[in-house]
């Protein structure tokens, strides 16, 4: 017979366990059943997300864990719109629940230190690890902070190119800033997470300063001399904000020697520049967890990966896919990077079932940038993986034709912007 | 007159390949970006799920040769494709439930 302290040591007990189990994140996940596969994918973004939603699709029985740091998800896709105040945030918000749900996945909040291939797990700040058979690794980008801009200091010159706080600050100093102001932007270095970016952003800056602040002018100092859709991008300018916008190549005065985030002081070869906003964008590489689990090789900023199934070059059983890979000739795009997990979730289903990978895996990319609500440019292409490199096929892909004299194909192309947005996310989140 | 043109012409497509539904499912990964998962588009991006595979190979190369121009999206992405990878696509989505 139980007697009352008895009871009472008992239910104390139940609660120190239930605490830990509710402390513990990965719990029961450092070894995998005698019986049982199990895919890690560490990253809930859009390459790590379609990773989990397709292996699903691709296999009904393996385990599936997704190791994600956030709650929620802003997506830099459309986050121009909510700068330029066009849409709110919650309009780039979305989270893993209806993949937990819906498609039993896994889904395990915490920030993770190291893939650790050696020994096959994944290890969590608070030191638990989960094991894998294979792993999938989409963390992103990370910056290269240099010439004054740091960690620290990024939030008095937001960069906005992880979006979610940055993209709120950013938005509240343009809307802060005084009529007659200067928006500085500083566009990055080859190669950056999506190319047509920073000069959609521009475009979407312009299109609300005209609205709001007219006598305030746009400085764009870039890190290189020309930028994707560039011919499409100029043109609009000058029908949309004639000389609204002042873009200066590297060569022509755009180098940015120094910078004071917090004065917003920009040095470049020729001159200083005070800005009232300064949107700093630095040259990047990939996310330091893939520095730190050894997937970039000595001297490089991104993973070396075998295309067709996008296993790192460097570490076996361990697949890297969107902005962190080196997939040249796609650009670091959402599109590129749910394309790239899709693909590698359907090579893992066969590899899990001892069936040899698709031969050559095609895959492809779309992106469309805004220059105003109703005005819409895109570029596409499409690529054959092959055994050493990932090659674009001849004849396919391009952008948006220069002329458009009655204008249709520019506002049927913002439609398209804004349904691909939908299409894009639904197909992954829900 | 032009109706009879068009059956004739489709009828004239043969289906060289044997269908290959892993084929089909991965070359479609894609083609899911816009028109959806499977097709099913919910946007005013068009739905392709279900559609006739004559129908919608003849359209791919319509597409792909020029014949039939949209944002001209559809072409650059069309030239990416061999004839008979359109043929597994169309066959790929002419069968999604
Ligand atoms: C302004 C802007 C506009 C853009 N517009 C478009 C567009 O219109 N179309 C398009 O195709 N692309 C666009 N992009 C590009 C697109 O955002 C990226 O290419 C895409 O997000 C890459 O996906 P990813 O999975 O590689 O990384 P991410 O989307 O960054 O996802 C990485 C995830 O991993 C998590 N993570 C990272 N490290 C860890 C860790 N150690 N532990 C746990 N979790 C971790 C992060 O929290 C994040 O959720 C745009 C980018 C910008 C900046």
């Amino acid at each position: 017979m139980i007697n009352r302290r008895d009871f009472g040591k008992l239910v104390l007990g139940a609660t120190a366990l239930s605490f830990t189990a509710c402390n513990s994140l990965a719990s029961g996940l450092s070894t995998i059943p005698a019986n049982k596969k199990r895919v890690v994918i560490v990253g809930g973004g859009f390459g790590g997300a379609a990773t989990a939603r397709y292996l699903r699709k691709f296999d009904s029985d393996v385990e599936i864990v997704l190791v994600e740091q956030n709650k929620e998800y802003y997506t830099c896709p459309f986050s121009n719109a909510v700068i330029a105040g066009m849409e709110k945030i919650d309009f780039i918000k979305h989270d893993l629940n209806t993949l937990a749900k819906k498609y039993n996945i896994k889904v395990v909040y915490a920030k993770v230190t190291k893939v650790d291939g050696a020994n096959s797990n994944v290890i969590l700040e608070n030191g638990e690890k989960i094991s894998y058979t294979r792993a999938v690794v989409s963390p992103g980008i990370d910056f290269k902070y240099e010439k004054g801009y740091t960690k620290e200091n990024e939030k008095y010159a937001p960069h906005a190119v992880k979006a979610g706080e940055q993209t709120t600050i950013l938005q509240k100093q343009l809307e802060n800033m005084k009529d007659g102001g200067t928006f500085v932007m500083v566009a990055p270095a080859d190669p950056f997470r999506c190319p047509p970016g920073p000069y959609e952003r521009i475009s979407l800056v312009a299109h609300y300063i005209k609205n709001n602040k007219p006598n305030s002018k746009i400085i764009v100092l870039d890190q290189k001399d020309k930028f994707s859709k560039q011919a499409l991008f100029s043109n609009g300018w000058k029908e949309l904000y004639g000389d609204l916008i002042d873009w200066r190549a590297a060569q022509f005065g755009g180098k940015v020697i120094s910078v004071d985030p917090v004065k917003k002081v920009i040095v470049t070869e020729d001159e200083e520049i005070e800005a009232d906003v300064l949107n700093y964008i630095p040259n990047q590489k990939a996310s330091q967890l893939a520095f730190d689990s050894g997937l970039v090789a000595n001297g490089k900023d991104w993973c070396d990966i075998h295309p067709k199934t996008f296993e790192s070059k460097l570490v076996k059983n361990v697949h890297v896919i969107g902005d962190a890979s080196n997939a040249a000739p796609m650009p670091k795009s959402a599109f590129s990077a749910s394309t790239q997990g899709k693909v590698v979730a359907l090579q893992i289903a066969r590899i899990l079932k001892q069936q040899e990978p698709l031969n050559p895996p095609k895959l492809a990319n779309t992106c469309y940038s805004l220059l105003n609500p109703n005005y819409g440019i895109s570029i596409a292409a499409v690529y054959n993986a092959l055994d050493d490199k990932i090659q674009n096929v001849d004849g396919a892909g391009g952008v948006s034709p220069e002329q458009d004299p009655d204008g249709h194909i520019r506002i049927l192309e913002a439609k398209y912007a804004y349904a691909w947005y939908e299409s894009q996310t639904s197909d992954i989140f829900k | 007159m032009k109706k009879l043109a068009f059956l004739l012409a489709l009828a004239s497509l043969s289906f060289a390949v044997d269908y290959d539904p892993i084929r089909g499912e991965m070359l479609s990964l894609s083609c899911a970006n816009c028109h959806g998962t499977d097709g099913k588009s919910t946007t005013s991006i068009p739905k392709i799920a279900g559609l006739d595979k004559n129908y919608m190979y003849q359209t791919l190369l319509e597409y792909k040769t020029g014949k039939r121009v949209d944002t001209h999206m559809m072409q650059k992405h069309t030239k990416g494709f061999t004839d008979e990878e359109l043929e597994q696509l169309s066959y790929y989505f002419s069968k999604v439930k």
